[in-house]
């Protein structure tokens, strides 16, 4: 019992770093960008939410909606003031810049929102469903189901529409896909959007779960870093199954061995997979 | 090129005066702005003249900081010796993850020792009867010269020594730039496969690089411990990364002084900015972007272009 | 030539600021400063802010009933120790060298207060308001004060109330790998043993952690009747008691000593009611100066009053008095055997030093109710 108890907690905890994950290894895949802000983006998309429904009054769905699409705007700009113009610089400075805007966030949010924890409350969070001994808020539930509907649909997305194609050929080869007549830049812009979108839903999807401080993106980048380098820069499906094989490796560790395995786990994974595998267990070259 | 230059006479006179002052406060600012500049030129070593880019680099220094404490403490060896066996630990230490991770190129290097450091610092925090995990070591013993009166944890005394060693390990930096391991290091940084071409052993290049990084900061963390005497976990955490990363890059990666001088902006800047409580940080990190995006040289190359030299 | 231009006048700038005096204006008598070190960014950061604002709602109150030694203002010189002890050390110097305070509070992390009471070491008089730390006082120094209780202190008496009240029989920990929780669970697990509790089990999480899930769930999975938190920080505290209840855990729910606050009370909702603790601050206390306290503070600041809050006013509160009958605020001996010589009649109650420094004070058992901490008889 305490085994499947602890199986359903990983999958659920595994599907929020898929959530966290799946932008940040688009943004690798197109454009070969190691975002280290992408935590930051996360966090900003769980205060948004929070704001929109203590300071507008909305509930949380719609929230959650709003808070997304703002996000994904910020990630527009970010994009273009920290990213688009160190295109064609060496990956080190683009590395620096993006720890650069993940520091810059997160001290900003400090200052604006001040240092005391949140709580995001929605209907869902405290609501049990109990089958026999196993037990699951309502809240993961919806986690777990959305993580699945939204990496279908990315899926989909990128594989049958002209944009996701325009991605594919953008991450396969620049150059060649500029020669085609796509505009990267604006591929870059959308795909960095996309991907801001992600982590601003699954912030206000798993920040309920815990509280909300200013710093709780440096945790969720680290997640979401070892979930892609699993699942291979750039993979989707990749980041789907590396999401679900850490929060179960996590939960079952920490469950039978101990709690400081736990929270090592995750960064002895990266270490073997890159130097194992360093293109990731579940990517086959940049297919997604 | 030599490294003394009559200027140096005049910037030493400048940074002896206030131990004529006497202000104990500004002297530990000093003491820290020379330990954080130790430490900065070991990231130096790695991310200015290897030109690989480390995230696990505060875990030598923590390594270092608990290894002398814990000599001392534990094991009662003579202080003056802990320092060094500190920088040979965190050296072990670098050459048995600068061997397994230097061969990896790119981003992954970088995600690489980020993995390493964090597990260095959960088993530093889960060791308990070791190193007494997140409570840290406390009351540890200081360097002292009894017969002469000179206890190494008041800074009036400790930042001499340190100016001094600063200066050592300067010297021995430019010695190195200079020498033909330095300019394998450049090599190396700028076009690995040419070098590889010309017979540099890349690999070899870069370990040894490694290694001398981490032992500095390895020593440099003994000298933090005795001087402080309170050390904890969090030296091993990303926000100390974070600093050192601010201060090579900031002050200049891969010159002399850059890092020197991003270690004092970082020490005073932060200190008169202390008011505005949060947004220091912010400033700092706009800083670093700013330096990332437009100033890549770092402030250094500010005056160096002035001169003409070619950054 | 370039090189002295530039970089020479920065470093003079640089220290020539360090050199700036903090505003202290002339005024028709000299106020007293006291220094109030508390992390304000970072790690703790909401905890510091409450000791400050409850710091600062005290020194309102003194001043407003004329000060003391007969009109001298008490000043607040803030200092964020941003939780690290190299913080604490620099603004401990800071204070004394530079800002020239006269008497210094602070020490909320321990690995803090143990760094910054080397500074303070016969310097000048230092009071450490909420670190439980036991070297603090065992290392201290003559001039050094502590005044929140230890948590041996508190576990003879709440031990007591668990056996006697609560009556679980069985129960199992949660507990923060840090002094503070290993020595709880030492603690509790002797006492609890020895009224016939059956200890199922402890598992420890750390600092940094913000999902307990896993642990939860592992304790859940041990049917003890009773869990008992120990968790110090208010953010892991209220998640730990949200996800307590999310796994399944029905039975009693019992919050380590001293760590009650309305903060706690309002992240954790409908899970924390019910939850007793132990707490040196009881909100609905009736005595004078607690009620005074409270009402300045609603005035001043939009949190409620915490226990945090109160030691801070508490040491306020203290050195006013003190200050008062031994007639001078830097004669540091002379204060600091004032302290020692006799019982207190503070906001929280009596509080007397032993002669390591370290204070013992009245114990409240509280209850969480209707999202309200109220005392218990």
């Amino acid at each position: 019992m305490l085994f499947l108890q602890q199986l359903l907690n990983g999958l659920a905890n595994g599907m929020g770093y898929v959530l966290i994950a799946v932008g940040l290894t688009l943004v690798f895949g197109v454009l070969r960008i190691v975002n280290f802000a992408h935590g930051e983006f996360y966090m900003l998309g769980a205060y948004a939410t929070y704001y929109a429904m203590a300071l507008a009054g909305l509930s949380y769905l719609p929230a959650l909606l709003l808070s997304t699409v703002l996000v994904a705007g910020l990630g527009v700009l970010a994009n273009y003031f920290f990213f688009a113009p160190l295109q064609k610089e060496h990956e080190f400075t683009i590395l620096l810049s993006s720890l650069g805007l993940a520091l810059l966030l997160a001290h900003s949010a400090e200052a604006i929102f001040g240092a005391d924890p949140k709580y995001l409350d929605t209907p869902f969070s405290d609501a049990i469903l109990d089958w026999g001994n196993i037990t699951v808020t309502q809240q993961r539930l919806l986690i777990m189901g959305v993580a699945t509907l939204l990496i279908l649909l990315v899926y989909a997305f990128i594989r049958y529409t002209r944009m996701g194609q325009m991605m594919q050929a953008t991450a396969q080869h620049p150059e060649g896909a500029a020669l085609t007549g796509i505009n990267t830049r604006f591929v870059h812009g959308y795909t960095f959007a996309l991907a801001c979108a992600l982590a601003a839903l699954s912030g206000a999807l798993v920040g309920p779960t815990t509280m909300l401080f200013p710093t709780v993106g440096d945790w969720a980048v680290l997640k979401g870093f070892i979930v892609v380098v699993m699942g291979g820069l750039g993979s989707v499906t990749g980041a789907l199954l590396g999401g679900l094989i850490l929060g179960v490796a996590e939960a079952l560790g920490g469950s039978y061995i101990s709690m400081g395995f736990k929270d090592a786990i995750g960064y002895a994974i990266i270490i073997a997979v890159l130097l194992w595998r360093p293109q990731g267990l579940f990517n086959a070259g940049a297919q997604r | 090129m030599s490294f003394f230059k009559p200027v140096q006479a005049l910037v030493l006179g400048v940074l002896l005066l206030p131990l004529a002052m006497g202000n104990d406060y500004v002297l530990h600012m000093l003491t820290l702005w020379a330990l954080y500049s130790l430490l900065a030129l070991s990231l130096n070593i790695v991310v200015g003249f290897l030109g690989e880019l480390s995230f696990g680099h505060a875990a030598f220094f923590g390594v270092g900081a608990y290894t002398s404490s814990l000599l001392v403490m534990q094991l009662h060896w003579p202080m003056w010796i802990t320092p060094l066996a500190a920088a040979a630990m965190a050296a072990l230490l670098g050459w048995l993850i600068g061997y397994v991770s230097l061969r990896i190129v790119g981003p992954q290097f970088a995600i690489l020792t980020l993995g390493f450091g964090a597990i260095v610092l959960t088993i530093t925090n889960y060791w308990v009867d070791v190193t007494r995990g997140p409570m840290g070591l406390s009351q540890i013993p200081a360097f002292s010269l009894p017969a002469l009166g000179l206890d190494f944890s008041h800074a009036i005394h400790m930042y001499p020594l340190a100016l001094l060693l600063l200066i050592v390990v300067l010297y021995g930096c430019h010695v190195l730039q200079h020498s033909r391991q330095g300019r394998a290091f450049i090599a190396t940084r700028e076009n690995r496969e040419l070098a590889a071409a010309i017979g540099i052993n890349v690999f070899r290049t870069k370990l040894i690089g490694f290694v001398v990084a981490t032992a500095l900061a390895g020593f440099t963390g003994a000298l933090y411990a005795h001087y402080l005497r309170v050390i904890t976990p969090d030296l091993m955490s990303l926000s100390y990364m974070s600093a050192m990363l601010i201060m090579v890059v900031i002050g200049g990666k891969g010159s002399l002084y850059g890092p020197v001088l991003g270690a004092l902006l970082y020490t005073f800047l932060l200190e008169a900015l202390r008011s505005s409580g949060a947004w220091r940080m912010v400033v700092f990190a706009a800083l670093l972007i700013a330096c990332v995006v437009f100033l890549p040289g770092g402030l250094v190359s500010l005056w160096r272009r002035r001169q003409g030299a070619i950054a | 030539m370039l090189f002295f231009s530039r970089l020479c006048p920065l470093i003079f700038l640089l220290l020539v600021s360090m050199g700036f005096p903090t505003g202290v204006w002339a005024q028709a008598k000299p106020s007293v400063r006291i220094a109030a070190i508390n992390p304000l960014s970072g790690a703790g950061a909401f905890d510091g802010q409450l000791a400050l604002e409850g710091m600062q709602a005290m020194v309102s109150i003194i001043n407003a009933q004329g000060g003391v030694l007969g009109g001298r203002m008490l000043e607040l010189v803030t200092y964020d120790d941003k939780g690290s002890p190299e913080e604490g050390v620099s603004a401990a110097k800071r204070a004394i060298e530079q800002d020239k305070v006269d008497l210094l509070v602070g020490g909320w992390f321990s690995a803090v207060a143990l760094g910054q009471k080397e500074v303070t070491r016969d310097k000048i008089l230092h009071i450490v308001t909420s670190s439980q730390h036991p070297k603090v006082t065992e290392e201290g120094h003559k001039l050094l004060f502590r005044l929140n209780a230890t948590s041996s202190m508190m576990s003879e008496r709440y031990s007591k109330f668990i056996c006697e009240h609560i009556k679980p029989k069985s129960v199992a920990f949660i507990t923060i790998n840090d002094d503070y929780g290993r020595l709880e669970v030492e603690n509790y697990t002797k006492l609890l043993s020895a009224c016939g509790i059956e200890v199922k089990g402890n598992e420890f999480y750390n600092r940094t952690d913000n999902e307990f899930t896993t642990a939860l769930t592992k304790i859940k999975s041990l049917g003890a009747e009773a869990v008992y938190v120990s968790a110090i920080n208010t953010s892991q505290g209220a998640t730990i008691y949200r996800q307590l209840k999310q796994v399944g855990h029905r039975g009693a729910v019992i919050a380590s000593a001293g760590n009650m606050n309305p903060k706690l009370v309002e992240l954790s909702g409908p899970s924390i009611d019910g939850v007793y603790s132990v707490s040196l601050f009881a909100p609905d206390s009736q005595r004078p100066m607690a009620r005074k306290w409270m009402m300045q503070y609603a005035q001043m600041f939009k949190n409620e009053p915490s226990f945090i809050g109160a030691l801070g006013a508490q040491s306020v509160e203290l050195l006013a008095a003190a200050i008062n009958k031994a007639g001078d605020a830097r004669n540091y001996a002379k204060l600091a055997s004032t302290l020692h010589g006799q019982k207190w009649d503070t906001l929280l109650g009596d509080i007397s030093f032993d002669d390591k420094g370290q204070a013992a004070q009245s114990i409240y058992l509280v209850q969480v109710k209707d999202k309200k901490i109220i005392g218990v008889k």
